[in-house]
């Protein structure tokens, strides 16, 4: 329409604002980059520089001499439950490495693990939840949405005595389970299992289909919009969820990048260099990634958005 | 035979639920039996000096005279009610605007909005708290050079400004998702719908009230339940910008605080379940408050 | 169909027996109950060669072959590389591996209760008197070391750490390493580029309130903006603003006996309003006492309440050097301002390690094998030396203790004539901390200095009285 095409003023406004907004945005961004890669001395001047002439990788090399890992070190699941001395049984592997490369090995593994995890989960809950009829449907529904919102913070306690009990304190399963047992996945799911439309169930029983055929061919298909938005957001949150690294993760070689970042700010000096370079290696690596598939970021967030 | 199906169905329902439930009882809905439980108690940590006993509803009474607590409870409040509205309106603003951008310009816009995001929260939260500083941060700088402060300010030592500061920080990391929703929402409103009200005269805020809000009513309705659930999980950013100073203390951080730092406290266990049953109720009676109006949709 | 069904039943069952093999511990909160002689059985034979040089023990006890030791950053033990040989050079000596932890400040106390709250705690603890004794070790969850000091290490070990370290009833639960004296410091260029150093007394270290409050005028007339802060965002380092305020009109915090605080007093009040209108100095609740150390170290600040000697002798991150700031401004300490200019009461600070109960045998044993060698062996002197502070003990089995550091030792004929009273063991210490830096925030936010003393002062004494 001609109409929509018109340069109206209140839309080169808007558009000078977002751009101005963009900025603004991306600043905290390029603050984290350019103070890894300041010196000391431009990081420390009255000033602030905002486009560093000079560029080194002081801050990096001091953050890797910091803390050391080993560089492999898997604890196997439930091995605390029968060691001898209830802790868990390490298999380490390999040479010495800067932590912070440990750290994001960590991550990673636990916000896929958890993703992988919530995906199965909550795709049959879901799915379950919206197209069976069972006894207690309402009263299980009702529970999951009044969980939904409830912050970790609230069941901290029980939370941390039930996890040590089961000796897996101090391991990523401590963070892995509990994010895996929020209920938001079951909820999203539900909402996109609701638009499987009954007759094409119906058929497939009337074929013969088993429930376990009928799920895998038939539900999973259909959902795969949402299972791609619930796996990201399950990705990104338990990737950020710090509250529950802290409190689960005692040992530094077990530390995720955000917990490892927030110890080595609360350490006595506060040195901006070491923690930009910190913050950077957090952040860059998964911008990369949802770079390359922001195209897929987004869909599947729309996806889930249509239909929930 | 009906009966037979009935029960089936039944088993098969609880078969595909099993694996989830596993999760979310054992990790969400005992722990949370659990914490009620403790809250009619003084448990401690120091269980071998000073055993548990049952102290009815004597933590729910102190609680209710606990300046700290009763400041904690408004400053959440206020961070909920503060950033789910701005965030709705302001992501709502921004889709609108850039909608209808060319095809790279909006991905441009939209993943710039979506990096604090991806960012994380911690890394996010270490860079502001430099830009904060209230001697060497970068916008006591700006806003001095500029000349609209004078003399520095210290953000987040003031009271009057560190929890807009948190805010703010929050609002940057909350708006991405909902940016990407509204784009696709609006791209998605039935075009032969606008056309004939543009065509019968309707001004531009007309359609967008009365055609394009009501069609993207869901969106809205989950974009409120996600930072809700957002801005009541805000935690590092305080717990590493103030440790709940300069009047930035929530309910979420402060029984942080007393379960791990007041261990010295006889019945500091049961206090903070206290407090976290009394969260949990008001959470619970949010959700059920945006769950109608979900079901009314 | 069956066949599918079957294995999704087979996957789900299995799935509930691990979650209830791993739910049927629950009910045996308390850690290691009974099950000791497993884990104590097998690696006890490898050790018997170990005990040589750690006479203390019996040597038919059984010895974990793993501890994990936790350590706050006292002075130089929060750095890795320095701590790391020392560690080896243990484990090649006694055959005991050391997995080591280190803590910060901010939320060390938090991590170590979670680990409590669990039953997760570590063997081995390095921290001062105020958590050790006072708040973990009263409340039962700390071994008593009182069997690892006999009659010769009473009279080597400064008899006020051991003191420090001991309960009222004589249990032993932390075994002193090192102390110093809190103090606090001044760039000195700044201050000479003021042309105040005529208020510098370069030899005794000590100066009068009147020549402090010239100095901060003189760097605040030069500098303007903040040149000290009384940093109040948290409790790190809160030491140093309590001896500020405290020594300014001179009083103590504490009763003697150390059951109450008595902060609510007219030297407190005055204090705090004299810091209050001095131009130049503001309570600031965004820094804690790092960040302090951070901004003087960038010549933000011209002062620093939250020194001693590890600072002093730390060559900082731009690595101009010790006693330098990142700029290369030489940086001096000094005491704390009296009145009179003389007996100032520094903070004292002391640390030692302890060892939490784990209720396992074998490992508290390899616990006290690790705090002997490094408290009470030839290896004191360099665990003293890691550290930058001065060590407990002047003897160790025959050998002298002393620092290798001539600027470390200068800092102790110095400094500590003036060491005051570890009253850091009150009842309540935690919450009376929390207490001090939230009345500094309400002082510094303009409230009533008289009524906000008086508030929190009756809140600490409830947390002491109720703990």
């Amino acid at each position: 329409m001609k109409l929509e095409k018109r340069a109206t003023p209140y839309k080169v406004f808007s558009i000078i604002i977002l751009v101005i907004l963009a900025f603004l945005f991306l600043f905290p961004l390029y603050w984290i980059v350019t103070g890894a890669f300041k010196t000391t001395a431009d990081i420390y001047a009255p000033d602030p520089q905002f486009f560093p002439k000079e560029f080194t990788l002081n801050n990096f090399e001091r953050l890797f001499a910091k803390r050391t890992a080993p560089a492999w070190e898997f604890a196997i699941p439930f091995s605390a439950q029968f060691s001898a001395s209830h802790q868990p049984i390490y298999f380490s592997v390999g040479p010495t490495i800067p932590a912070a490369f440990r750290w994001l090995t960590n991550t990673v593994l636990m916000a896929v693990v958890a993703m992988i995890l919530t995906c199965i989960t909550a795709s049959m809950a879901g799915y379950a939840l919206a197209k069976k009829r069972f006894r207690g449907r309402a009263l299980l529904f009702s529970l999951i949405v009044c969980a939904m919102a409830l912050p970790k913070q609230v069941i901290l306690i029980p939370l941390i005595k039930e996890v040590s009990a089961m000796h897996m304190w101090d391991s990523l399963w401590a963070v892995i389970l509990p994010t895996v047992g929020w209920p938001f996945g079951v909820f999203l799911m539900k909402q996109f299992s609701e638009s499987i439309p009954g007759e094409i169930l119906e058929a497939a029983r009337i074929d013969g289909a088993s429930e376990a055929k009928t799920f895998t061919t038939i539900v999973v298909p259909m959902v795969k919009p949402g299972i791609g938005a619930l796996a990201i957001f399950t990705f990104i949150n338990s990737w950020n969820d710090y509250f529950l690294q802290l409190i689960m993760l005692g040992k530094s070689s077990n530390y995720t990048i955000s917990l490892g970042i927030a110890t080595l700010q609360s350490e006595t000096s506060i040195d901006h260099g070491i923690l930009m370079a910190g913050a950077a290696l957090a952040s860059i690596p998964i911008i990369i990634v949802f770079l390359i598939f922001q195209k897929y970021f987004t869909q599947g967030i729309t996806m889930g958005a249509v239909k929930g | 035979m009906s009966k037979e199906l009935v029960r089936r169905e039944n088993t098969s329902a609880y078969l595909f639920l099993l694996p989830s439930l596993i999760f979310f009882v054992g990790f969400v809905v005992i722990p949370m039996v659990i914490c009620i439980g403790y809250s009619f108690t003084d448990a401690n940590m120091n269980s071998k000096t000073n055993p548990t006993t049952f102290v009815a509803f004597q933590n729910f009474i102190q609680l209710w005279q606990d300046k700290t607590f009763l400041g904690a409870l408004k400053n959440t409040f206020l961070i909920v009610l503060v950033s789910v509205p701005t965030v709705c309106l302001f992501s709502l603003w921004v889709g609108s605007a850039i909608y209808k951008l060319k095809g790279p310009v909006l991905s441009t816009f939209r993943c710039i909005f979506y990096l604090p995001v991806v960012t994380g929260s911690v890394a996010v939260t270490v860079v502001w708290k430099w830009m904060y500083d209230n001697y060497t941060g970068i916008l006591n700088y700006v806003l001095s050079r500029t000349g609209i402060i004078e003399n520095n300010i210290n953000w987040l030592g003031d009271e009057r400004f560190a929890l807009w500061c948190i805010i703010l920080i929050l609002f940057t990391t909350s708006v991405g998702q909902p940016i990407v929703l509204y784009v696709s929402a609006l791209g998605n409103v039935d075009h032969s719908l606008v056309e004939a009200a543009q065509v019968d005269g309707a001004t531009n805020s007309q359609v967008f009230w009365k055609i394009k809000w009501p069609q993207m009513m869901p969106t809205t309705l989950y974009i409120l339940v996600i930072t809700t659930i957002n801005s009541f999980q805000c935690f590092a950013l305080i717990q590493l910008l103030t440790s709940g100073g300069s009047g930035t203390n929530t309910v979420m951080y402060y029984i942080y605080y007393t379960a791990f730092k007041m261990t010295e406290q006889v019945g500091h266990f049961g206090y903070a379940n206290a407090m976290g049953v009394i969260l949990a109720i008001f959470i619970g009676i949010l959700s059920a408050i945006q769950f109608r109006l979900a079901k009314e949709k | 169909m069956k066949k599918m069904k079957k294995i999704l039943a087979l996957v789900l069952a299995l799935t509930m027996v691990l979650a209830l093999s791993a739910c049927g511990s629950q009910p045996a909160p308390t850690p290691a109950p009974a099950d000791t002689p497993a884990p104590a059985a097998t690696p006890a034979p490898a050790e018997p060669p170990a005990d040589d040089n750690t006479g203390a023990d019996e040597p038919t006890e059984n010895v974990a072959d793993a501890i994990t030791v936790w350590v706050y950053p006292v002075g130089g033990w929060g750095d890795e590389a320095k701590v790391k040989p020392l560690i080896d050079k243990f484990t090649a000596d006694t055959g005991i591996t050391v997995n080591m932890e280190w803590l910060a400040y901010a939320d060390g106390d938090d991590k170590v209760n979670a680990a409590l709250t669990g039953g997760n705690a570590p063997d081995v603890i390095m921290e001062g008197p105020e958590r050790l004794v006072a708040n973990w070790g009263v409340n039962g969850h700390m071994v008593d070391l009182a069997d690892m000091i006999d009659d010769t290490d009473r009279e080597e070990i400064l008899p006020a750490a051991l003191e420090a370290g001991t309960t009222a009833d004589g249990k032993v639960y932390l075994y002193p390493m090192f102390n110093v004296a809190h103090c606090m410091a001044v760039n000195y260029t700044a201050v000479k580029e003021a042309g105040a150093e005529e208020y510098i007394d370069l030899e005794t270290r000590t100066w009068t309130v009147e020549q402090f409050d010239k100095t901060v005028e003189a760097l605040y007339n030069k500098y303007g903006g903040t040149v000290a802060a009384v940093y109040c965002a948290g409790q790190g380092g809160d030491q140093g603003t309590r001896e500020l305020i405290r020594n300014r009109y001179g009083t103590k915090l504490t009763n003697a006996e150390h059951t109450a605080y008595t902060w609510n007093t007219p030297e407190v009040i005055n204090a705090l309003t004299d810091l209050k209108n001095m131009p130049g100095i503001d309570f600031d609740a965004s820094l804690a006492g790092g960040d302090e150390i951070a901004k003087f170290y960038q010549g933000v600040l011209k002062m620093a309440f939250c020194w001693n000697a590890a600072q002093q002798l730390d060559p900082n991150q731009a690595g101009t050097g010790e006693g330098k700031t990142l700029s290369g401004d030489e940086i001096v300490y000094m005491c704390f301002p009296t009145q009179e200019g003389k007996d100032p009461e520094e903070g004292s600070g002391v640390w030692g390690l302890g060892s939490f109960d784990t209720g396992d045998e074998a490992r508290i044993a390899a616990a006290k094998v690790f705090i002997k060698y490094m408290c009470d062996s030839e290896h004191c002197s360099e665990a003293g030396d890691i550290s930058n502070f001065f060590s407990c003990r002047s003897m160790a089995e025959g050998v002298e203790i002393k620092s290798s550091n001539p600027l470390l030792v200068e800092y102790y004929s110095k400094m500590m004539p003036y060491m005051g009273e570890y009253y850091q063991i009150t009842t309540g210490w935690a919450g009376a901390r929390t207490e001090w830096w939230n009345m500094l925030q309400r002082v510094g936010a303009g409230d009533d200095i008289a009524t906000t003393v008086a508030t929190y002062e009756a809140n600490a004494n409830a947390a002491a009285n109720a703990g």
